[in-house]
């Protein structure tokens, strides 16, 4: 299972952000949010936080995806020792997506009315 | 504390320095914030008269509680201080990012005091506040502002803070004091009207980068979440919202002309030929849209990005909205769309509000076509539809060069120079924007009473069930513009939330976020009293109901559907709805009512 992401359908409006923070720690605050957009004056592109990992990794590169650069490291869904997002701001504990429980709920999903989100099953 | 902060961030730029303060309670719970909070300040802490260019005027970046918290459309917030165009109170909205930006470093209002020696640029993120010189970024246009400060923020810290900021600047315009500057944001948005961009310019500020990874507190997390999507529910299903979300506001202007209410050639006419293509929205998207951009939290998306097919243009904006479609392009006598784009991207990218520039030009070319401004005097020449002048005197007057340094104070000063002040179309010196007031009455008398001078954000249309029967439009004028002051405090989007749309919504998203007990009638005597004080800011700073008027050629000359407004027979009753005597003051008893008795007295 997991959420697939249809980055030119989103509009930037970070209500994804809002609707996982609401959901896990009932207070809205984007960084202790494991959905985040990477806003661009040219695209919005919702990252979902994956697992944790120690390593320092490989993802320094550019991407192309539909004839657009995109940073690796902005791609990569990984919480990480470099990366600034899906840390809680105080305690740095890695954030990662949980589906909003069992069954799966995706709280980003229900509200993201540009419907740039979607649960797939595979 | 829920939905507030509780935090007043106080920047003193004569000392280079800051201070944190903490919100009164009461004021909050009286004013809300936004607009309130901004108009409650200024009414307190500046003397109304003082040169709104000046350092003694301060500058408020405002919040309000709903900032920040995903209520639908409630991504805006206000600039508040007093307009170097009207002379009068200014409270500018404006969406995008800051506003929750603003909130998450943890105030809710931003106040900006004095003036810098040089020119500098605000850092906020969170607690970690600066003052750094900003001599590299003077002179450029808006967007080149934000993408070099990006840059630097990317430097210095890392991608996804330089994601997370926004930044409001000024361009050319507000540095060079032109009286209609406005201060754009996040690449398009703008709080345009007033001129706040000019008192930004005077403080030597070109510009506010603000992040933050603070939380805003919802008193009723789980009732605020079920409400929020019970909306969404019904956004998806609702051809209101359904029409904002497709066409923004790229719907009205066709609409406007079929109606003969579109201002055309500085209101000479409610018609113009060339704008039948836009009777079809799609004509108009499939031209020029780019994608949807959304505020913080607004799942509508009404703002659009758009391109022009000119390889000298070649950057994106947001817009041209229907009132920039209006007032720089019918009002001109331009009805050529890419035209009409270029002038929307010169505006946004200098600094300067789209409508007061197409009124100041308009009137312009109208005078030049009488035969009262002279060629030589222009620099060019100035008739109707011609589009290389207006592009040549945009660019002036970003610049005030020429005869753009005459331009850079409005409408107004240009047709009394010329010995004509009747030829200018505006409330207050400030242009009225795109709707035709011969075409729709009662917005003629909303134009007229706005507190900020003519302004297409104060106004609901009567188009709407329940708006609709002309024997109520004054009383109503009234209530919706007390409801919008509500809006404006919270700080929700207008465009969503006016008249009797989502009337109902305010009230919801506030009770669970504050956790107050605001009441429907708590908050109408709360717009009831931020209009009154607005009221009371402006009649110390010397206008009067005087200046509750309408250029004679809406009242007397008869120009659209043979009819014209009969103000002198709205206003008197407007007077009276308000609780006001018969010159426009509002009667001690109504201030009593308010909570407002004090106030009348003070300065």
């Amino acid at each position: 299972m997991r959420i697939k992401v249809d980055y030119t359908r989103c509009t930037g409006c970070k209500l994804c952000e809002v609707a996982c923070s609401l959901q896990h720690t009932g207070t809205v605050n984007p960084w202790r949010s494991r959905i985040r957009v990477f806003i661009t004056e040219e695209y919005c592109l919702p990252v979902i936080a994956g697992p944790y990992t120690e390593a320092a990794c490989n993802s320094k590169g550019v991407r192309v995806i539909d004839g657009r650069e995109l940073d690796e490291c902005v791609l990569c869904r990984a919480s990480c020792p470099v990366k600034p997002i899906f840390k809680e701001p105080d305690t740095q504990i890695p954030l990662k997506c949980d589906f909003c429980g069992e069954p799966p709920d995706p709280q980003c999903i229900r509200w993201c009315a540009a419907e740039a989100l979607t649960l797939v099953d595979e | 504390m829920f939905g507030w902060k509780g935090k007043i961030l106080r920047v003193d730029l004569s000392q280079g320095s800051y201070s944190v303060e903490d919100m009164p309670l009461g004021l909050t719970r009286d004013y809300i914030g936004g607009r309130g909070l901004g108009v409650k300040m200024l009414f307190d802490e500046i003397d109304p008269r003082v040169e709104a260019l000046g350092p003694e005027n301060k500058l408020i970046f405002a919040t309000g509680p709903l900032t920040g918290t995903g209520a639908p459309a409630g991504g805006r917030f206000i600039v508040a201080s007093k307009s170097p165009l009207t002379g009068a109170i200014a409270n500018s909205c404006c969406g995008g990012y800051f506003g929750a930006q603003l909130k998450f470093a943890g105030y809710d209002l931003l106040i900006i005091e004095g003036k810098a020696p040089e020119p500098v640029y605000l850092s906020i993120r969170s607690e970690e506040v600066a003052i750094k010189p900003a001599g590299h970024l003077w002179g450029k246009w808006t967007t080149e502002t934000e993408t070099l400060l990006k840059a630097e923020i990317k430097q210095e810290f890392n991608i996804w803070e330089a994601s997370d900021t926004s930044i409001v600047s000024i361009g050319p315009a507000g540095e060079n004091r032109v009286r209609f500057a406005c201060v754009m944001a996040d690449g398009g948005r703008a709080a345009g009207r007033s001129g706040m961009g000019a008192v930004m310019g005077s403080k030597n500020l070109k510009a506010i980068a603000a992040s933050g990874r603070g939380e805003v507190a919802i008193a009723d997390s789980e009732g605020f979440k079920k409400a929020v999507m019970d909306f969404l529910e019904e956004g998806r299903e609702n051809n209101e919202l359904e029409k904002r979300h497709m066409w923004g506001t790229w719907s009205l202007p066709g609409r406007a002309n079929k109606t003969g209410t579109q201002a055309a050639l500085n209101f000479q006419a409610g018609y113009f030929k060339p704008f039948e293509v836009f009777e079809d929205p799609a004509f108009i998207r499939d031209n020029i849209r780019v994608r949807d951009e959304a505020c913080f939290g607004c799942p509508f998306a009404c703002s659009k990005r758009s391109r022009i097919k000119d390889p000298d243009y070649p950057g994106t904006t947001k817009g041209p909205e229907h009132e920039t479609m209006a007032l720089v392009g019918s009002n001109c006598g331009i009805g050529d769309l890419d035209d009409i784009c270029r002038a929307n991207y010169l505006c946004n990218e200098l600094g300067m509000d789209t409508i007061t520039t197409g009124a100041t030009i308009s009137c312009a070319m109208e005078l030049f076509e009488s035969g009262y401004l002279p060629e030589k005097d222009a620099g060019c020449p100035l008739n109707f539809g011609n589009t290389a002048s207006m592009f040549q005197l945009i660019k002036e007057t970003s610049r005030r060069q020429g005869f753009g340094d005459l331009l850079a104070d409005g409408g107004y000063a240009v047709a009394e120079k010329y010995g004509h002040p009747e030829l200018f179309m505006g409330v207050k010196k400030q242009g009225m924007p795109a709707w035709h007031p011969q075409g729709i009455e009662v917005i003629g008398l909303q134009y007229a009473t706005s507190n900020v001078g003519a302004c297409h954000t104060k106004a609901t249309l009567p188009m709407y069930e329940g708006r609709k029967d002309p024997a109520h439009h004054v009383e109503w004028t009234k209530q919706d513009q007390d409801t919008l002051a509500v809006a404006d405090s919270s700080v929700l989007c207008w465009i969503i939330y006016h008249g009797p749309l989502w009337s109902e919504k305010p009230l919801v998203w506030l009770r669970a976020v504050t956790g107050v007990d605001y009441t429907a009638d708590s908050l109408a005597l709360i717009g009831e009293r931020i209009w009154n004080l607005e009221r009371l800011f402006n009649l110390k700073a010397g206008l009067s109901g005087k200046d509750d008027n309408l250029p004679p050629r809406i009242t007397d000359e008869p120009r659209v559907n043979n009819q014209v407004v009969h103000l002198d027979r709205m206003l008197p009753e407007y007077y009276r709805w308000r609780g006001w005597d018969e010159s426009g003051i509002p009667t001690p008893e109504k201030l009593l009512q308010l909570g407002l008795a004090g106030e009348a007295g003070a300065k």
